[in-house]
């Protein structure tokens, strides 16, 4: 969106090549515009690196005809363009298959309201660039003042503001815009061939709950310096504590495994297994659409499906897959508003926190790793399997003794969700992908 | 070779030149060294077949234009897909705004730039060919995959084809214009024994044309390779995790090359001083075995361009000369702050980024061993065939992921493995490589480089080599 200028009529865009479809032939036609304005700025050793500020607009549109389906998109969005592009659909579905679980989704009854979300903050728009400028020089040199700090990969401050548009010709026509935000810091230390890294960033909807330029200077430093002289470690299996950020990135991968696509797809080792435990009672998790304020919160999914609360594990009871449209027809299930198109996306992913601090989690650690970061691909849906390149500490006797590197980690998603021993109370809605300290009962550690 | 088509970007922009010569001034008329527009027109088409069906076709049109200003070592940055003189206008405007010097300069008339060579002298360009043609082809390789055994119980096949038109203009006067098109076509083949399921993946293309599927590699092939890849991961155990030695298979292995030396390599990461080779030019970093480079002039390879998207002509480069280090991947700015020659390495996903140094394709130069005469000095090891991918710090740690390989016990290949992943720092890994092989090849041509979020198409390759230790993960 430009500042200042009236958004251009992209409602009725969308509601007149819904129509141009249906009149030249398709059965069903959906239309998604996104018109989004971008503003982003690196300073490095207390310059400006790059400076970015642009605004764009894309279309993406679906046809069916006869129960084919053709997609198209485009960032021309000239009449002219997006008519030849709709006819040319229309022309393509001839080629597909036709295949009776496409098609839209009916018009649902459900409405959610939509400024109760509060997806978007009017602050964001009206800050100038100096002070976006300032956020990002200023996260810099809290964290320089650390003479542990060897160097900088520079901080970031960005924003964007981004209207959804969205109209199908089963009588579906909303819109929304929304607004984020996002400071981030990444640094080094130790000497040149003993170099450590890392990086710490806060993202928000809302200006005013983003984590200060200190916060974020003095997270970075701390999770950079702690890794200082890493010392490498035997094989063996040991317990594992994942501090939050490693527990969203396994929610992840479970996000893939409840995916409904996955599962009629059979690339996930959850097939056929709703209603059947796959954790234990520890595990509980949700995706939720619906949290006021939250990153992976949104009315409706990318085909108009509402958001909504879904519970995906109950006590390590599988409860439900998250299901776009095609894969819910497939699996003759619902869909939970989970679309990203082809695929499904998450919106609030989360693991439901327990009770206890995650100081305790350590302190109560006789011996074991707290991993910290994993590097690298290594994960199998298809089997649950897990192996990646890892960094952690090394604790004993309740206490953090040393930083190690080069190690990998192998285990298998269902196991464990089935040793979770303890689920800490830090649970922070950082990412769409939340989820607090958890630790597991064992884990191979892979070293020397 | 002949010179490619040039592209009348007025058909698709709608702006003249000398509207562009004044979008130019207007980017340096804050006092910024340099500016550059850099427009581009891409059509994508893309097929995907699941569950014996042909699912869906989609069609993309992207089209738009980036203006980037430079101002010592800053660089502004606008883009817009809205091509009206007043949003261009306004865009240049934004760039510019970076700088703040009362030293103004003019842009230097344009002059048209042809060259004369190219590097992707396609017969059948891809967004010429027709859709029932490309769906044969994708049919084609589904039923190769899926009868090739009864094992295999689900096929999924994409073709996808881009050609990307892109013009590029600065204020030193040069104008110049290049048309790259890019195929992929791609087979993933799930087997199931009892309870056991797994993935084989295979492709090809490259920036080639349609011969390419009756003349390098069939459809039929790829089906296959996918199906016997799944096919024998049934039969794989977990890997015993440890230290060991490890040889690399010749051509997948390519990604170690990548991981390990290629990013590290990169100019932008040099002059930060944030990766560990920026202070080792002309050092030895490893064994004397090793060679390395990155040639983006390999006719019809993925990572190959005519010209980098700075409108730089391409080198092939030598980075590692017999362990030392010989090279750097340079874009204008580094190339500028470093003061060294440019070498065509200037890349950018599209219109809407930054563009910044990157390989194209890349490997490791042929040694003198045979490949069995490798494998034969291994006595219990640990022999990796085919990757996911890895990830690399500039700290120089870096993983790859082994998605099948085999044990090496007296000498020979024995029982096949699966999923294990190697870890190490490159400079360790470097001094390692005991052994490199005559038989140099290259990976599948799908291969794609994400750096700062931005997503390119490279390639990369090796001989078998043998690195005496690295730590594998599995079981």
């Amino acid at each position: 969106m430009e500042k200042g200028k009236k958004p251009m009529k992209l409602k009725e865009l969308a509601e007149s090549l819904v129509t141009f479809g249906k009149v030249n032939g398709a059965d069903e036609v959906e239309i998604s515009i996104l018109d989004g304005y971008e503003f982003s700025v690196d300073v490095r050793l207390g310059k400006i690196e790059n400076l970015v500020e642009a605004g764009s607009r894309s279309l993406g549109l679906r046809v069916i005809k006869d129960k084919k389906t053709a997609f198209a998109s485009s960032s021309d969005l000239s009449k002219e363009a997006l008519e030849h592009l709709v006819k040319n659909a229309i022309k393509r579905t001839k080629l597909a298959s036709p295949d009776e679980f496409s098609g839209l989704p009916a018009l649902s009854k459900k409405r959610v309201d939509i400024p109760s979300l509060k997806l978007f903050d009017p602050e964001i728009p009206s800050l100038d660039s100096e002070k976006k400028i300032a956020l990002a020089t200023e996260t810099e040199k809290i964290a320089l003042e650390d003479k542990r700090i060897t160097n900088s990969h520079g901080s970031s401050f960005e924003t964007t503001e981004i209207r959804i548009i969205f109209a199908n010709s089963n009588g579906f026509l909303e819109e929304y815009e929304q607004t984020f935000c996002g400071l981030s810091i990444g640094l080094l230390a130790g000497g040149t061939d003993n170099q450590v890294e890392d990086y710490w960033s806060s993202s928000k909807l809302h200006f005013k709950e983003l984590d200060s330029p200190e916060e974020v200077a003095k997270k970075a430093v701390e999770r950079t310096v702690r890794q200082i002289k890493p010392r490498k470690i035997k094989t063996q299996k040991v317990p594992v504590i994942f501090e939050p950020t490693m527990t969203s990135w396994l929610l992840g991968f479970l996000f893939g495994c409840v995916s409904g696509v996955s599962i009629y797809k059979k690339t996930s080792f959850l097939v056929d297994k709703l209603g059947k435990r796959i954790g234990n009672e520890r595990v509980t998790v949700y995706d939720d659409g619906l949290m006021p304020g939250r990153l992976g919160t949104r009315p409706f999914d990318a085909e108009g499906v509402p958001s909504q609360k879904t519970l995906v594990m109950d006590k390590g009871i599988l409860k439900n897959y998250l299901c776009n449209t095609y894969a819910a027809r497939k699996l003759k299930l619902k869909a939970t508003g989970s679309s990203s198109g082809t695929s499904v996306s998450p919106s609030n992913f989360y693991l439901k926190a327990g009770n206890t601090p995650p100081e305790k989690i350590v302190s109560s650690l006789e011996k074991g790793l707290i991993l910290i970061r994993t590097i690298g691909h290594g994960l199998n849906p298809v089997t649950g399997d897990i192996s990646r390149g890892a960094f952690g500490l090394w604790v004993e006797k309740g206490e953090i003794v040393y930083p190690v590197s080069e190690i990998t980690i192998s285990g298998n998603l269902g196991e464990i969700l089935n040793n979770i021993e303890v689920v800490g109370n830090d649970l922070d809605f950082r990412s769409p992908l939340a989820g607090p300290t958890i630790k597991i009962k064992e884990l191979t550690v892979a070293g020397q | 070779m002949k010179n490619p088509p040039s592209l009348a970007f007025e058909d698709h922009f709608n702006i003249s030149l000398g509207d562009l010569q004044k979008i130019l001034d207007i980017s340096l008329s804050r006092g910024g060294d340099f500016s550059e527009i850099y427009l581009e027109y891409k059509i994508y088409n893309f097929i995907n077949m699941e569950e014996d069906i042909i699912k869906e076709t989609a069609e993309s049109i992207s089209l738009g234009l980036g203006i980037r200003v430079l101002s010592g070592e800053k660089t502004g940055y606008g883009y817009t897909n809205d091509l009206s003189f007043a949003k261009i206008k306004k865009t240049a405007l934004t760039a510019a705004s970076i700088a703040s010097s009362r030293a103004l300069r003019e842009a230097s008339p344009l002059s048209p730039v042809q060259f004369h060579h190219n590097f992707y002298p396609v017969l059948e360009s891809p967004h010429k060919e027709s859709l029932e043609k490309k769906i044969s082809f994708v049919k084609e390789t589904y039923h190769s995959a899926q009868n090739f055994d009864r094992k295999i119980k689900k096929v999924k096949v994409s073709f996808l084809d881009h050609t990307q038109f892109v013009t590029i203009l600065n204020s030193e006067g040069l104008k110049v214009s290049d048309v790259r098109p890019l195929i992929k076509l791609a087979c993933l083949a799930i087997a199931e024994k009892e309870d056991k399921r797994e993935t084989g993946f295979s492709g090809g293309g490259g920036r080639v044309g349609m011969e390419y599927f009756s003349t390098d590699l069939t459809p039929k092939e790829i089906g296959q390779d996918a199906a016997k890849e799944a096919l024998e991961l049934l039969e794989a155990a977990l890997p015993p995790a440890g230290e060991m030695p490890v040889v690399l298979a010749p051509g997948h292995s390519g990604v170690l090359v990548h991981e390990a030396v290629g990013h590290l390599l990169e100019a932008d990461f040099i002059r930060k001083k944030t990766s560990i080779f920026w202070n080792k030019m002309g050092k030895k970093v490893g064994s004397s075995q090793v060679t390395i480079y990155d040639d983006p002039t390999i006719p019809y390879f993925r990572g190959s361009y005519n010209i980098d998207d700075e409108g730089t002509i391409p080198k092939k480069t030598l980075l590692i000369e017999r362990g030392k280090m010989a090279g750097l991947l340079q874009d204008r700015l580094s190339a500028k702050l470093m003061r060294r020659p440019l070498t065509g390495h200037g890349r950018r996903q599209d219109y809407s980024c930054i563009p910044i140094p990157r390989m194209s394709n890349t490997y490791i130069d042929r040694g003198r061993y045979s490949p069995d005469e490798i494998i034969k000095s291994v006595e219990k090891g640990f022999y990796a065939h085919k990757f996911l991918g890895g990830q690399v710090e500039d700290s120089g740690k870096f993983t790859f992921s082994v998605s099948s390989g085999y044990l090496i016990e007296n000498g020979k290949l024995t029982a096949p493995v699966k999923q294990a992943t190697l870890i190490g720092t490159n400079i360790e890994i470097l001094k390692n490589i005991a052994m490199i092989g005559s038989d140099l090849k290259f990976g599948l041509q799908t291969g794609t480089c994400g750096k700062e979020g931005q997503a390119i198409p490279v390639i990369d390759g090796c001989p078998t080599i043998k690195i005496s230790r690295m730590t594998v993960g599995g079981q």
